[in-house]
């Protein structure tokens, strides 16, 4: 709490503070600390319904209010030709706060309500419009398309009629042709007309068939464009069919059974001059209809673009009113009904800003009544807050989705910043990929402000990139690696002299200055070279990453004052990894550093030193000694290690057992004993916070005792037994770093060679042309395979070093996020 | 061994249905319901259930619309189950609809006997029973035409085929028919079920032996005093359930509710469904008595459902959710009645499932 400056080492120090807010100045008050971002409330009535508190008759005006701008922004989504609605920031705000504030809120709901009515009705009448629309337009159709079907059956009739003639009929039925002659004229069957859905068409024809028993002769015809519905713009395909029956009753059931499929039939005459003029006055009336169409739509969209000019604003507003009064409900009126109570947590660096927050809102709000702000002591466990900015957010983001920290715990989001793209860039170093991601996180960055207004995906990826990408390089130029060829910047350090017909580097006596010698790439055991360098230093750098993450417990010990975890956790732990692994790691650098040419001893394996000196210490191959005294020293180590063991498995149950006993020996009953001074300390307090709650802790406290003696030997087993296992398979599983290193470096080489190298020297035009088909090839798949494929992988594990590797050393990760009343992180969360 | 290939066909659908009926509201949601004051508060409380906000967009609320939107999401999800069914799945979950497509029949045949019209009807239908010819039906004017021009193609048409012997339709006749093609309906899946084999079998078989049992018992305590003569009573009886046979011919002969009491007595599941009835019957009335006797059945067909999720690898669970989601959408429209006509006295009659 002393700390000036925030800090990311640990979470901020917190304060649960009580405001009294009169109940008049409570909206400016929340409004104030909304803009501010920095309390989060509790909830004071956690068991009163949501729909008895307070201010659900505000919220849910605010709902309706939200299905208001709802509705339009879903009618201005609907409209073809875009309406631009104009952002947040360049509209200006409405005033919310101070006395004029619930008039605007009132004439906000009027303007909406008027708004919605007005669309409504235009709605409305744009359908029905849009309906006697639809309805001649289907009419014109049917007209068309049954003139057709009565063209075909004019020709029909005439053929009929004439073979009619040919034909021996009786001479008594001369009279009755005669007349059926003058009235057949025009047509003598009785039909249907009308339009359905295409789909039904089957059905309508089946069900018919069936009803008829097959006395009908039906014709259809797809009507070629679609029916859009104005409102829903659902898409609907309809065919004209016209059916030919026989019998008033047939029809009248025809007419039945098809509109109540969902057919509109339209009254057809069969006299072809009533046809063609009742197309031409459908016509007229369609072309009137839709001039009165397009000024209605032209009205409309005129609305929605007004609409349009102020929707953000009034989703923001209607936004921030609704959390508003939700926050409210979570607040208690005093005894008079005249304050409300609200508790909430906020870091006590922010107190000063909160305070004069609350003083502007009085201002703001023309009364002279300031809620009060008062710190409450609190045994309680506040939420975890760390201060990020748009750079480290990233970075935290990758802890905290693994766990919240404990409250004041180290903060291991702090240390990845740079711990999290070193060891990606150990497994992904490629100058050349390296760039790539480099120059894709810049452009990133570079079009931050650009996409954050058009509200494109979050930020802090981007800053993780850029440090992978400038950690990738700086290991790439170690590895000597770019797109898997090698640079040779200064002269190499061997050189090449031909022996007996073998090709064999003889150094020069210069000493590559930086990264890896480009000679080795040529070399025959080049690879080999590479793997042992690799494995090993992946080895040193887990081990040298371990020991870190194992130093974070100090911190936490000391500021949580555990001192007895020092001495029965850390040290030993410590030991124990020092003695083994450090060990192995001070063998790697000094066999490193020793010239084996001019030894008389052979280079020792490691593995198997470190094998032998748990099987059989003491015992050393003189041939492979690394250095004199070795036996004596490793005994000593692995009796370091194994001390540790008890140590860390007694120790601590040892003590806590002592101190139990001491506590009871003086006359107290242990752990009721502190809970008892608490209680009537927080009476007050914990009155409101636990309630009921309260009664059955104590309740249980008589059992606690005995628990809690059990529960940390238990613990402590178990935590004995992962940390040893623990630092074997953690070590071997940073071995990681170099296979995914060595398959990166591999499968890079792997695609030059089978891609690009075959066409580099080849001549003339087809050459040139070659070139660019495969060079593009072979940078499609750096940027598909290697970039982003290995790179995501190569994340992955990186991911998994840090949370299972580094984190299982000292963090606890039991604290639970400090979410506090923003209205910048509501605008996020829609 | 039906453990061992199961879930290769079923196992996703069994998993989304087990799902689905953890969204089924408890005890719990039904306390906070009951305390709303309006529809509104019924809408606030359902959101934080699995309803969701599927009434956010409603501007003014009702019963029916609260029905309708519920009824809605269980059409959706049995048609998302139904979409990615196979064999033998699949042609269960449509035996699930048949009993639906029946009332949607009987329904339409009834209102249109009645002169009423036909959209109103079809917006009525429940849309689990829709079928495409379905509008159809309403020119029908008696069974043979009805057989022939419509449910010819249904899968309803083999049960049809049995009553195509009632001349006219009229009230009794569409009850006749309603009640021979259910029997039909019921013994056939009952077959089809046992056809399934063991875990799906057993289930299914209680269910449906219950659901048979509660016709019988219905159909002869409405037909007392109805011209509907004993013979044709008892041809209306499923051929299966606890109660058949002894028990069905028993019934066929019955003449009062004590009767039929008495044969409930046998069987001790059903014991308690006549509890209170020599003490109450006086003041409850034959009436009282139904209605009392039909909410113990829901009770016990929510019983069985439950108890349908106990076993594994096994349809009954698609079956018994859509019963019970059901059952949840009636309890709803009982507790949005009841706020909506302020009869808060009444509104804990609902059947609680979980």
């Amino acid at each position: 709490m002393g700390d000036d400056y925030p800090s990311m080492f640990r979470s901020e120090p917190m304060s649960l503070v009580q405001l009294y807010i009169p109940t008049e100045v409570a909206h400016d008050t929340v409004t104030e600390l909304g803009e501010l971002g920095n309390v989060q409330f509790k909830d004071l009535n956690p068991n009163v319904n949501p729909f008895q508190r307070s201010f659900v008759g505000e919220i849910r005006r605010f709902e309706d209010m939200a299905r208001k701008t709802r509705f339009f922004t879903s009618q201005i989504e609907k409209e073809k030709d875009p309406i631009p609605i104009r952002p947040l920031s360049d509209s200006a705000p409405l005033i919310t706060v101070g006395p004029r504030a619930a008039r605007t809120i009132d004439e906000l709901d009027d303007v909406l309500g008027e708004h919605e009515a007005r669309l409504v009705q235009m709605n409305e009448s744009y359908k029905t419009l849009n309906e006697r629309t639809k309805e001649l337009t289907e009419a014109r159709y049917v007209l068309r398309e049954t003139a057709v079907f009565f063209d075909k059956a004019e020709t029909q009739q005439t053929e009929v009629r004439s073979s009619f003639d040919d034909s021996s009929a009786p001479l008594l039925q001369y009279d009755d042709r005669e007349t059926q002659h003058s009235s057949a004229s025009q047509f003598e069957l009785e039909f249907v007309a009308g339009t359905i859905e295409r789909s039904h068409i089957p059905t309508l024809e089946r069900v018919l068939w069936r009803l008829l028993r097959g006395n009908l002769y039906m014709n259809h015809t797809d009507i070629a464009e679609p029916f859009v519905d104005p409102v829903t713009s659902v898409e609907t395909r309809k065919n004209v069919f016209i059916i030919f029956a026989h019998g008033e009753a047939i029809l009248a059931k025809i007419r039945k059974v098809a509109e109540s499929m969902g057919a509109t039939l339209y009254p057809i005459d069969a006299n072809a001059d009533k046809r063609a003029d009742s197309l031409r006055e459908v016509t007229a009336r369609l072309e009137d209809l839709q001039t009165v169409l397009y000024h209605t739509g032209l009205t409309r969209r005129n609305e929605l673009v007004t609409i349009g000019e102020n929707l953000s604003r009034w989703q923001d507003v209607v936004r921030k009113e609704k959390a508003i009064y939700e926050t409210m409900n979570l607040f208690n009126y005093d005894v008079r009904r005249k304050t409300l109570v609200a508790e909430g947590w906020c870091p006590t660096r922010d107190l000063i800003v909160i305070q004069t927050a609350l003083r502007r809102a009085t201002e703001e709000s023309g009364t002279n009544v300031v809620p009060i702000l008062h710190e409450l002591p609190t045994h309680k466990t506040p939420p975890t807050f760390v201060r990020t900015n748009k750079f480290t957010e990233g970075f935290q983001a990758i802890m905290d989705s693994y766990g919240i920290a404990t409250y004041q715990e180290v903060n291991p989001g702090l240390f990845a910043i740079i711990t999290f793209p070193f060891l990606f860039a150990v497994m992904f170093g490629d100058i050349g990929h390296g760039l790539i991601i480099l120059f894709a996180s810049l452009y990133m960055i570079a079009n931050e402000r650009k996409w954050a207004r058009a509200n494109l995906g979050e930020p802090y990826g981007r800053y993780i990139i850029l440090l992978m990408g400038l950690f990738s390089l700086y290991t790439g130029l170690i590895y000597n690696d770019l797109f898997s060829r090698t640079l040779h910047i200064w002269r190499s350090g061997w050189d090449f002299v031909n022996m007996n017909g073998i090709e064999v580097g003889v150094p020069t006596g210069r000493v590559y200055p930086f990264g890896l010698d480009p000679a080795w790439r040529s070399a025959d055991n080049g690879l080999v070279f590479a793997n042992s360098y690799k494995m090993k230093m992946s080895v040193v750098l887990g081990v040298i990453h371990m020991t870190f993450a194992l130093c974070l417990q100090l911190p936490n010990h000391i500021r949580f004052k555990r001192p007895l975890d020092i001495y029965t956790n850390f040290i030993p732990q410590m030991v124990f990894l020092q003695s083994i692994f450090g060990y192995l790691v001070v063998c790697i650098l000094y066999k490193w550093s020793i010239d084996w040419t001019t030894r008389s001893t052979e280079p020792p394996s490691l593995l198997n030193m470190l094998i032998a000196m748990l099987l059989s210490p003491g015992r050393i191959d003189p041939t492979t000694q690394l250095y004199a005294g070795q036996g004596f020293v490793q005994v000593v180590l692995v009796l370091l290690a194994v001390v540790c063991v008890p140590w860390m498995l007694c120790a601590k149950p040892y003590f806590e057992w002592k101190e139990m006993k001491k506590i009871q020996g003086q006359g107290y009953v242990g752990l009721d004993h502190h809970d008892g001074l608490r209680h009537s300390t927080d009476e007050g307090l914990e009155i409101e916070e636990e309630g009921n709650g309260r009664a059955a802790i104590e309740q249980m406290e008589e059992e606690h005792e005995q628990h809690d003696f059990g529960d940390i030997v238990v613990h402590q087993v178990i935590h004995t037994i992962e940390f040893c296992l623990g630092c074997i398979s953690h070590t071997a599983s940073y071995l990681r770093l170099w296979a995914l290193s060595l398959a990166h470096a591999q499968l890079s080489e792997v695609l030059w060679s089978m891609t690009l190298e075959g066409f580099l020297g080849m001549p003339g035009i087809t050459g040139i042309i070659a070139l660019a088909l495969i060079g593009s090839l072979w940078f499609g798949a750096t940027v598909f395979i290697l970039c982003i494929m290995e790179g995501l992988s190569a994340f992955l594990h990186a991911l998994r070093l840090h949370w299972v590797e580094a984190n299982s050393k000292h963090y606890q990760g039991e604290g639970y996020p400090f979410m506090p009343l923003s209205f910048a992180k509501l605008d996020e969360k829609d | 061994m039906e453990g061992l290939f199961f879930n290769v066909n079923n196992g996703f659908l069994e998993g989304i249905v087990r799902g689905y009926k953890a969204g089924i509201l408890t005890q719990n949601h039904y306390a906070s319901l009951t305390q709303c004051e309006t529809l509104e508060d019924l809408k606030t409380q359902l959101s934080a259930t699995d309803y969701g906000n599927f009434l956010a967009n409603e501007a003014s609320l009702t019963t029916t619309i609260i029905s309708d939107r519920a009824t809605q999401l269980l059409v959706d999800q049995f048609n998302f189950l139904r979409s990615n069914a196979v064999e033998p799945l699949s042609k269960f979950l449509d035996y699930i609809t048949y009993s639906y497509m029946i009332d949607n029949v009987v329904l339409l045949i009834t209102g249109t006997l009645h002169e009423r019209d036909t959209h109103e009807l079809l917006e009525r239908c429940h849309p689990l029973g829709v079928f495409e010819s379905m509008p159809a039906l309403c020119v029908a004017t008696n069974v043979e035409e009805l057989y022939q021009s419509v449910l010819v193609e249904t899968p309803l048409a083999p049960y049809f085929r049995n009553c195509l012997s009632a001349a006219d339709l009229d009230d009794l006749n569409i009850e006749i028919i309603r009640n021979t093609i259910y029997k039909a309906y019921l013994e056939d899946f009952y077959d089809f079920v046992g056809a399934l084999g063991s875990p799906t079998s057993d289930v299914m078989r209680t269910i449906l032996a219950f659901e048979a049992d509660r016709r019988t018992i219905n159909i002869s305590i409405n037909s007392f005093g109805t011209e509907l003569t004993k013979e044709q009573r008892a041809k209306l009886f499923p051929a299966i359930g606890r109660l058949f046979p002894d028990g069905n011919n028993a019934l066929a002969k019955a003449d009062d509710i004590e009767q039929v009491r008495l044969v409930c007595e046998n069987i001790p599941e059903y014991r308690s469904f006549f509890d209170n009835s020599p003490g109450g019957s006086q003041d409850l009335g034959e009436l009282g008595i139904a209605a009392q006797l039909e909410d113990r059945f829901f009770r016990t067909e929510v019983r069985l459902n439950k108890e349908a999720f106990l076993q594994q690898f096994q349809y009954g669970v698609f079956y018994s959710y859509v019963k019970l989601k059901e059952q949840e959408i009636r309890n709803l429209t009982w507790i949005a009645e009841c706020i909506a006509q302020d009869a808060r006295d009444r509104i804990h009659d609902y059947i609680p499932i979980f």
